[in-house]
């Protein structure tokens, strides 16, 4: 038998229930849904009739729960399943991850400054906002932060190296650009580069692409990137720790720099050997100028080298040193040689004068060799490379034609590539392929293509490319260049003993990187065949990863990659935002004239200026909401941020349940007549109380949505949705005479010239001290108080409500600086579910049912599971105590009988 | 010599731990400087700084420090002692320094939250907090705190439905219950009525199943026709003597008590026409009548609210009769239960209803009647039931009232209900009360009509008065015999109006039902069960634990001039048999009332001795 009392709701009902049983020694698991215990009654500013602060009297209640050692407060935490029955109940509880340590935490709240992320603050009913990490309200118990972090972010999922893209977009929009940098850093090395010569795929599973156009992901990454750099933050990292280990890493391509960088950050002592004469690897000698200035990948390159990694150029390993020597001098090694050498097209006349291979002719153009192509050139390809190449051939004043087999849609190349192509004038022979290379005179002369259809999809899911027979065709050219891929150029290393694969690139294991030889790691495009930069990035960072530990003497096994987080999707955000996405349209890039992107290799899209910046930074929907930018990780003392924290399922064995989840405030929108939304100074009575509260989004003031002004005159209107059996809520609310009654008067209590009027059906002052109050509020106040029916209009002039009620039968206005509606009270929303779970019957108008409602009221219809306060229908707030006091005799009483208590 | 050896024994060894908070503290007061001069105080052994110290590196440093040390007292100055002193506390006493020798000096809420601006300043308020706090700790003594013993036993003062529903909870958990009502039988005010509101059933057959389970009960022990006779003792030890009709004083003792003394009907003396005309009668007499069948035959009948009540005898709105008003008048409506009487001879006064002028029919239909529906239900209901249509009963009702308590589900489900059955409520203000005369011998009550603004006369058959409930005659007796005290109105006063409506501020006595003031049965039952828990605590864990912060009492300054007795609002201090004030410890607060008054000054509080607090007060005013 059980001697324990699971308590829903951590409300003041809840409360005082877990407060009663524990004070007599029975154990209780307060479950609180919210991240802070507290319930409505902590949102309230007073309480009538005393007008007693009410958090003043409610917060020592509170850490009194909360540290009662008989009492297991679970907050952000929800009952999942229950089973059993009176006296041996057993009930699953999710315990949602919070990702702060509740102990080490100790609510400082330096992380809410550092957080980039905005949202609206529930708990002050929207009016303000809160950031991801938060604790609801300053008196938040337990007093640790939570992160709302519902997913991972589709942008951030898309990226193949794991940087959180939403986290710089965050990072940016509040302009913390340096903090932009360092986290696109711990994955990206080279932002500026990156951003721009990114294919972006986080751009693709951008959540606004279905709403307007994506954000432009990779363009602010190249803007902060230059932003930082420009201002003069962007210095090194200092390194805290010096380690003796040496690390070759061969070959200063992407993924070599990567994880020459990760492992000089930890203290290694890396050195690089690079074939030719420049960093980059691909970014130098594969990526023109037009799309990555080399004064931008030699500063960028720069950056990471000042982390104490020597470079020796002009190195080729297999031909200027063995690898066999590399093992036996250094610790590790790390190839990342990359795919540089070009593959044929395999047709007649490809070693004719004139045919430039893709990847040598733009190696030779960046190596500021003069090349000589002829007037009429074809390219022949459809990736990257080819676009490359023939806006290159075309700046260089050809007439280009680029080749390719299939059609525009399944081009690889970059859309922005292929638009940037079309725009500046190259032609495309799409459906075509070459047949072979006519020449005379040991020149070319044409070419010689075949026309293609698409046939069934191949293994790549693209349509295959069928020739049609005896369609067979000439262009006249005098130059081709076939871009069609890369391979490495193993026979260069010089090693018999890698492991290489059946396509001719190094064979590692896919998990760590390592190759058949211990101690050496392969990655990039010599392991993968040609890819993008980011994906070398991601190989990079994932052999330093495996490197350190092999150097720290751990196990290489490599760690599993679970990726399994809830990516967000619009559905998730329009139901947290209640609504729709409003549109914005997508700051453009701008680029240099027309004339000039013929002609010179200028930089073709202009990186956006801080304002461009801003603006389409803002456009973020917060998808996580949790940008998962790091930022607080960094900022918190107690290192209580766990990133890593997983929902739990806790299985409770209680001999009694008490329900009290408490109520919801209606949203009045759709009564209309109210002109809630509609008209700015209309306000729901909660909204008013959280202004008035001192700690609240106005810091204690009223103020006029329209102009923030103190309104001087007041109109409450009570039974807004209430006592209405149209919309569902026949019943009277209990509560909110004497509630509109405590606003007025602290409306005057506020401002000395504040005068309310209160429009009622009846004013229920109907319990001890309540009429007082009313006769004080009349007489001390100045509030007055009409018997009538109201709806409100708006004076549009003065954004003025204009109140109409009748009086005597006559119908009359009246205009008011502000006007409060007092909304209906419903039991909170998710009732239905929780009542589906216990199996508990609900009323018709959703509160939980107490059938014996004279003498047992508080007994719900299933034995060992008791009610308290307003989920169980409308109740005040000493009521919801009783209740909660009376529903802790019942549970204790069946533990009584059970064995148990 | 040996005697400097003794001093330098108990000279004082403070550790003060000074919190940065993080950039709370820390970005507005200059902690270092704090720290340095901390360190500078008298006995202050050591002094640091921790960037957390609620933090575990911060704690383990209160610990070590502790013990290298070898300090004796401490004080932490961070954030609030409301939510970290018990975190601290316990600290303390992991490392073997009594709790009561913690001391905690806020310098977050009341230095560097409300002075960001002005850092210098903050660092100076800082550094006088962090002196004021290490001159009373100083002068701390480790303090024990004490047990008593709980005699698991409870007594519960009224046999109605809130005393019998809290004696059946507590029985329930096990404990023996002393049930005293003063009656021949178990039932309240409630056995008097013949309907109740939201159940078809009698009051009888309603409350028969928990009479009857309370005269089932073994742990129940029914005194009727009996009350308490005097009460002695305090929280867990209380000896009562239960009077009797002639009966001999029986003896028990018990634990806590419950008040559940219930409430009577204002007799409505000279208020609208009662007394006057036999058709007037308060509500309660109209259910003496239904329960007798003895009601004249009727036509038409009007119920007047607010009797006495709102600031007429009484201030209150006494919140159950429109309710109760609204029961009887469907009841009436639907002629339930063949309510109404045979007795012929009455129907003779019946007089007839007075035709409306047609003009004001047209007056009344016109307005905002088309929004008013659509709406819901608004008020001038008495336009809408009209004049043609009257109930089923063929029995006019009409309810004058000022403003229709229906508050919640079901009362508000019942109002709607009448007014579908055709009663009319018709408004009336304070300053316009119905008048009720007799015309002709016959019966009528004269009103204004609020819409149409006119007076009016509508000629009744039975004029109900609903009268407020109203404090028991002896309430103040019981008052004073527990020392629980009555509100402005009579009724008995909760240790708080918001989070202890059954609490008594004396621990051991809570309160429950109609003797707190007007509640229905269900409102009452969850007070009833609600005292039950509260009073049942100290029963379960057989002892009730003091915290070491209470008074103590200097028996060779202590005139006994009861000063203190009279002051302390916990009933902790009481005279000795040699006349001199003993502090009851299980009972008191610590609250220091009873120091501050003692003419004598021979009350000083444990762990807030006017040393102590001399002490920090003149370090407050030293200059630095």
């Amino acid at each position: 038998m059980t001697k324990s009392v699971m308590v829903i709701g951590g409300g003041i009902a809840g409360i005082q229930a877990a407060l009663d049983l524990a004070e007599r020694g029975i154990e209780v698991d307060l479950v609180e849904k919210l991240p802070s215990i507290g319930g409505r009654m902590a949102q309230l500013d007073k309480t009538f009739p005393t007008n007693d602060c009410s958090i003043c009297i409610l917060a020592p209640k509170m850490a009194d729960c909360y540290a009662h050692p008989s009492i297991n407060v679970m907050t952000y935490s929800e009952v999942k399943d229950i089973s059993g029955k009176a006296g041996d109940f057993k009930v699953d509880v999710l315990k949602k991850a919070r990702f702060v340590d509740e102990e080490k935490c100790n609510g400082c709240g330096d992380c809410f400054k550092v957080c980039p992320v905005s949202l609206p603050n529930e708990f002050d009913m929207g009016m303000r906002e809160r950031p991801a990490i938060y604790v609801p309200f300053l008196q938040s118990v337990p007093r640790a932060a939570t992160i709302d972090r519902a997913g991972v972010a589709p942008c951030s999922d898309k990226c193949p190296a794991g940087l959180s893209a939403q986290g710089y977009v965050s990072l940016i929009r509040a302009e913390k650009f340096k903090e932009a940098v360092d986290l696109i850093r711990r994955t990206i090395p080279l932002p500026s580069v990156c951003g721009r010569i990114c294919h972006h795929p986080c751009e693709e599973g951008c959540n606004r692409t279905d709403v307007d156009e994506p954000v432009a992901i990779a363009g602010l990454k190249a803007f902060v990137g230059d932003y930082v750099r420009e201002q003069g933050e962007d210095v090194p990292t200092p390194i805290e720790e010096e380690r003796k280990e040496k690390v070759a890493v061969v070959g200063a391509g992407p993924a070599g720099l990567a994880a020459a960088y990760r492992l000089a950050l930890k203290g290694f002592k890396v050195k690089m050997f690079e074939a030719t004469s420049k960093p980059g690897g691909m970014l130098w000698w594969g990526i023109p100028d037009y799309r990555l200035p080399k004064d931008v990948l030699t500063a960028e390159v720069d950056h990471l080298l000042a982390h104490g990694i020597e470079i020796e150029y002009g190195k080729t390993v297999g031909k200027d040193l063995a690898l066999a020597d590399l093992k036996k001098e250094y610790d590790a090694v790390f190839l990342a040689i990359g795919a540089h050498k070009s593959l044929k097209l395999g047709v007649p006349g490809e070693d004719i004068e004139g045919v430039l291979h893709g990847v040598d002719f733009l190696h030779r153009v960046a190596d500021k060799e003069t090349v000589k192509i002829g007037k009429k050139v074809a390219v022949i390809g459809g990736g990257n490379a080819a676009m490359d190449a023939a806006r290159t051939a075309l700046r260089m004043g050809s007439d280009v034609t680029v080749i390719y087999r299939r059609t525009k849609d399944e081009m690889p190349a970059i859309a922005a590539e292929i638009k940037g192509a079309e725009e500046e004038g190259v032609k495309f022979e799409f459906l075509a392929s070459p047949v072979n290379i006519q020449g005379k005179d040991g020149k070319i002369t044409a070419i010689e293509c075949i026309r293609m259809k698409l046939g069934e999809p191949d293994q790549s899911g693209r349509p295959r490319p069928v020739p049609v027979d005896g369609s067979e065709f000439t262009v006249e050219v005098d130059t081709v260049i076939p871009a069609v891929s890369q391979a490495p150029d193993l026979d260069a290393l010089g090693s018999k003993d890698l492991a290489v694969t059946k396509w001719k690139t190094l064979e590692v294991n896919p998990g760590n990187l390592s190759t058949n030889i211990p101690g050496v790691f392969a990655g990039g495009d010599a392991v993968s065949g040609p890819a993008s930069a980011v994906e070398a990035f991601a190989a990079g960072n994932k052999a330093a990863r495996y490197i350190e530990k092999s150097l720290n003497g751990e196990s290489i096994e490599p760690e599993p990659e679970e990726k399994n987080e809830h990516v967000i999707t619009l559905e998730d955000i329009k139901a947290r935002m209640d609504g729709d996405i409003p549109k914005s349209e997508r700051v453009l890039r701008q680029h240099i004239p027309d004339d000039k992107r013929k002609t010179s290799f200028e930089e073709v899209e202009r990186v956006f200026t801080k304002e461009e910046a801003l603006k389409e930074a803002a456009r973020c929907v917060n998808c996580g909401p949790c940008s998962q930018c790091e930022a607080c990780a960094i900022a918190c003392g107690p290192n209580a941020i766990d990133y890593n924290m997983k929902d739990q399922v806790v299985t409770l064995n209680p001999g009694a349940v008490i329900v009290a989840t408490g109520f919801d405030v209606w949203d009045p929108t759709s009564a209309s007549e109210y002109g809630y939304k509609k008209y700015p100074n209309v306000y729901t009575a909660m909204e008013y109380e959280r202004m008035i509260n001192a700690s609240g989004p106005t810091g204690g003031h009223i103020v006029r949505r329209s102009d923030g002004e103190h309104p001087k005159k007041l109109a409450f209107i009570q039974c807004v949705g209430s006592r209405n059996p149209q919309v569902g809520h026949p019943y009277c609310c209990s509560v909110c005479c004497m509630h509109a009654t405590k606003e007025a008067m602290l409306a005057r209590e506020h401002y000395e010239d504040a005068n309310s009027t209160i429009f009622y059906k009846d004013m229920r002052a109907c319990a001890k001290g309540f009429n007082e109050y009313i006769e004080r509020a009349k007489s001390d106040y100045g509030v007055s108080y009409i018997n009538s029916d109201a709806t409100v209009q708006e004076n549009a002039e003065t954004n003025n409500p204009v109140v109409v009620f009748d009086v005597g039968g006559k119908q009359q206005t009246e205009e008011f600086d502000a006007v409060v509606l007092a909304t209906t009270l419903v039991p909170r929303k998710d009732t239905i579910e929780l009542a589906k779970k216990l199996g508990l019957k609900l009323t018709e108008f959703g509160f939980f049912e107490s059938p014996d409602s004279i003498l047992d009221f508080g007994k719900s219809d299933l034995p060992g599971i008791y009610l308290a306060g307003y989920c169980a229908g409308p109740a005040d707030i000493p009521e919801s105590v009783a209740q909660g006091s009376s529903a802790a005799a019942k549970a204790a009483e069946v533990l009584a009988n059970s064995g148990g208590g | 010599m040996p005697e400097n050896t003794s001093t330098e024994k108990e000279k004082p060894r403070i550790g003060v731990f000074i919190c940065h908070c993080g950039s709370n503290i820390g970005g507005f007061v200059d902690v270092k400087a704090v720290t340095e001069y901390a360190s500078t105080l008298p006995d202050v052994a050591y002094a640091a700084d921790n960037l957390y110290t609620c933090a575990e590196d911060g704690l383990n440093n209160i610990k070590d420090s502790i013990k290298e040390h070898n300090l004796d007292r401490v004080i932490v100055s961070s954030c609030t002692p409301r939510t970290h002193a018990p975190l601290f506390q316990r600290t303390c006493e992991a490392a073997g320094v009594n709790k009561y020798m913690f001391t905690f000096v806020n310098i977050r809420e009341h230095c560097s939250w409300v002075h960001m601006k002005e850092k210098e300043k903050a660092t100076q308020k800082a550094k006088d907090l962090v002196r004021m706090g290490v001159a009373r700790a100083r002068f701390l003594e480790p303090q024990e705190e004490t047990k008593v013993d709980v005699t698991p036993t409870a007594l519960v003062v009224g046999g109605g439905v809130s005393g019998m529903t809290a004696a059946l909870s507590l029985a329930n958990m096990g404990f023996p219950v002393h049930l005293v009502e003063k009656d021949e039988e178990l039932g309240g005010f409630v056995k008097n009525l013949h309907g109740l509101m939201m159940t078809t059933k009698s009051a009888n057959e309603t409350i028969k199943p928990l009479i009857d389970k309370v005269n089932a009960h073994k742990n129940i022990t029914q005194h009727l026709n009996s009350h308490v006779a005097s009460v002695e003792g305090f929280i867990g030890n209380y000896d009562i003597s239960i009077g009797g009709d002639g009966a001999e004083a029986k003896e028990v003792k018990v634990g806590t008590i419950i008040v559940a003394t219930g409430a009577v009907p204002l007799v409505p003396e000279g208020l609208f026409g009662y007394k006057e005309h036999p058709n007037v009668i308060t509500s309660t007499e109209f259910e003496e009548l239904c329960n007798k069948k003895e009601l004249p035959k009727l036509k038409s009948v009007a119920f007047i609210q607010c009797v006495g009540a709102r600031g007429q005898k009484v201030s209150y709105c006494s919140r159950v009769c429109c309710n109760v008003a609204i029961k009887s008048a469907i009841n009436i409506a639907e002629n339930r239960d063949n309510m109404l009487g045979v007795t012929e001879e009455k129907a003779a006064e019946t007089g007839e209803v007075v035709e409306e002028p047609a003009a004001e029919k047209k007056a009344e239909e016109e307005g905002s009647d088309r929004r008013r529906r659509r709406r819901g239900r608004g008020r001038g209901d008495e336009d809408e039931a009209g004049e043609e249509a009257a109930p089923s009963s063929g029995v006019e009702v009409t309810v004058f009232n000022r403003d229709v308590m229906s508050y919640g589900v079901e009362h508000e489900l019942e109002f709607n209900k009448a007014r579908e059955k055709r009663v009319k409520f018709v408004r009336y203000l304070p300053d316009n009360l119905p008048k009720v005369s007799v015309k002709d011998g016959k019966l009528e009550v004269g009103y204004f009509h609020e819409t149409l603004k006119m007076e009016r006369t509508m000629p009744v058959d039975l004029v109900i008065l609903s009268t407020p409930l109203v404090a028991q005659p002896d309430a103040a007796t019981l008052s004073q015999l527990l020392k629980v005290p009555l509100g402005q109105d009579g009724f008995f006063q909760e240790a708080h109006v918001k989070l202890r409506p059954v609490d008594f501020a004396t621990d051991g006595v809570y309160v429950c039902g109609t003797c707190r003031g007007p509640a229905d049965i269900s409102e009452a039952v969850s007070q009833a069960a609600a005292a039950a828990s509260r009073a049942s605590i100290p029963l379960a864990n057989g002892f009730v634990q003091a915290e070491a912060l209470t008074s103590i009492v200097d028996e060779t300054k202590c005139t006994g001039c009861g000063t203190c007795v009279e002051t302390c609002p916990y009933s902790a201090l009481r005279k000795n048999e040699e006349g001199i004030t003993e502090v009851i410890v299980a009972a008191c607060k610590g609250c220091g009332c009873c120091g501050a008054t003692c003419p004598e000054g021979a009350i000083t509080m444990t762990h807030y001795t006017d040393q102590q607090l001399l002490a920090e007060a003149k370090a407050a005013l030293e200059e630095v």
